[in-house]
């Protein structure tokens, strides 16, 4: 499957659709615009999963297909692996990605120098439209899953950018 | 000869089912690929140990009946591709080595736009 696409396209085509979805299309409406965005990933996703498990022997359990979004998924999107990986074998599973790609060309605001009173508001802003950016992801990681055969809820956490993990919530 | 392919998605819903016989077979035959469904599940979920392990896709001769041969392969995503064949002679070795199954997935990828 011999298709190429340029990096700057993708990059500039998801700014480009967060921002629409989030002041064009759902203008006040911040969590209808993070469902369909989420929605879209999820399509991405689960047609992904199908391309990349292709030649590969089945997944005995649900480590196995996570091990697998981590390795040979995140490397065929974004070039790299999953750094960090932590489970409570309970279901609970989180990728911390130390660098995640998408993320790289958002600029990390430090805190302004005066006034401290716009700070919390402006912050939140920030922080919200972030966290826009990463239902994409999302949707991804939870398309590919599903279509493994395994039903969970995925959030994303940037507490460091351009650091960000995933938490993934196996649904029992 | 191939009598028959079917693929079938993850819900054991048909996505695609073509005979290549008498039109008067085909219904005999998609009963074929009915009950091969219930085998391919069972394979998936008693492994046997001494057979093919647990992760194999490729899931080899599903059953032999009076005529035909069936064969299965089942995706990661659970997509199984059924195979009826006459041919009294090829060997599991065959369709899963020879390009049989793989042309298969290949297209049927390209006709999902995968």
């Amino acid at each position: 499957m011999g298709r190429e696409v340029s990096e700057s396209c993708i990059d500039s085509l998801l700014i480009e659709m967060v921002s629409t979805y989030c002041n064009r299309f759902y203008a006040n409406k911040p969590e209808l615009a993070a469902r369909r965005i989420e929605a879209i990933g999820y399509q991405v996703g689960h047609q992904l999963s199908e391309r990349y498990t292709m030649e590969r022997p089945r997944f005995s359990d649900h480590l196995e297909a996570i091990k697998f979004i981590c390795k040979d998924f995140w490397s065929e999107l974004f070039k790299k692996q999953i750094d960090n990986l932590k489970t409570n074998h309970r279901g609970t599973f989180v990728l911390q990605d130390n660098r995640f790609r998408w993320l790289t060309r958002m600029s990390i605001d430090q805190s302004p120098e005066n006034g401290a009173s716009e700070d919390p508001s402006i912050m939140a802003d920030e922080k919200a439209v972030e966290s826009m950016h990463l239902y994409f992801p999302c949707g991804i990681i939870r398309g590919a899953l599903s279509n493994l055969g395994i039903p969970c809820a995925v959030s994303a956490d940037i507490s460091n950018l351009p650091a960000c993990s995933f938490v993934i919530r196996i649904k029992a | 000869m191939i009598v028959c392919v079917a693929v079938v998605g993850h819900q054991n819903n048909p996505l695609y089912i073509q005979s290549f016989t008498d039109a008067d077979d085909a219904l005999k035959l998609h009963h074929i690929v009915h009950c091969s469904l219930d085998v391919v599940d069972e394979r998936v979920n008693n492994p046997k140990k001494s057979g093919p392990t647990l992760n194999e896709t490729f899931l080899g001769l599903l059953y032999p009946t009076e005529n035909y041969k069936v064969y299965g392969y089942l995706t990661n995503t659970k997509v199984k591709f059924i195979l009826v064949t006459t041919d009294l002679d090829v060997r599991d070795a065959d369709v899963r080595n020879v390009s049989i199954i793989v042309p298969c997935i290949e297209l049927y990828y390209k006709s999902m736009n995968l």
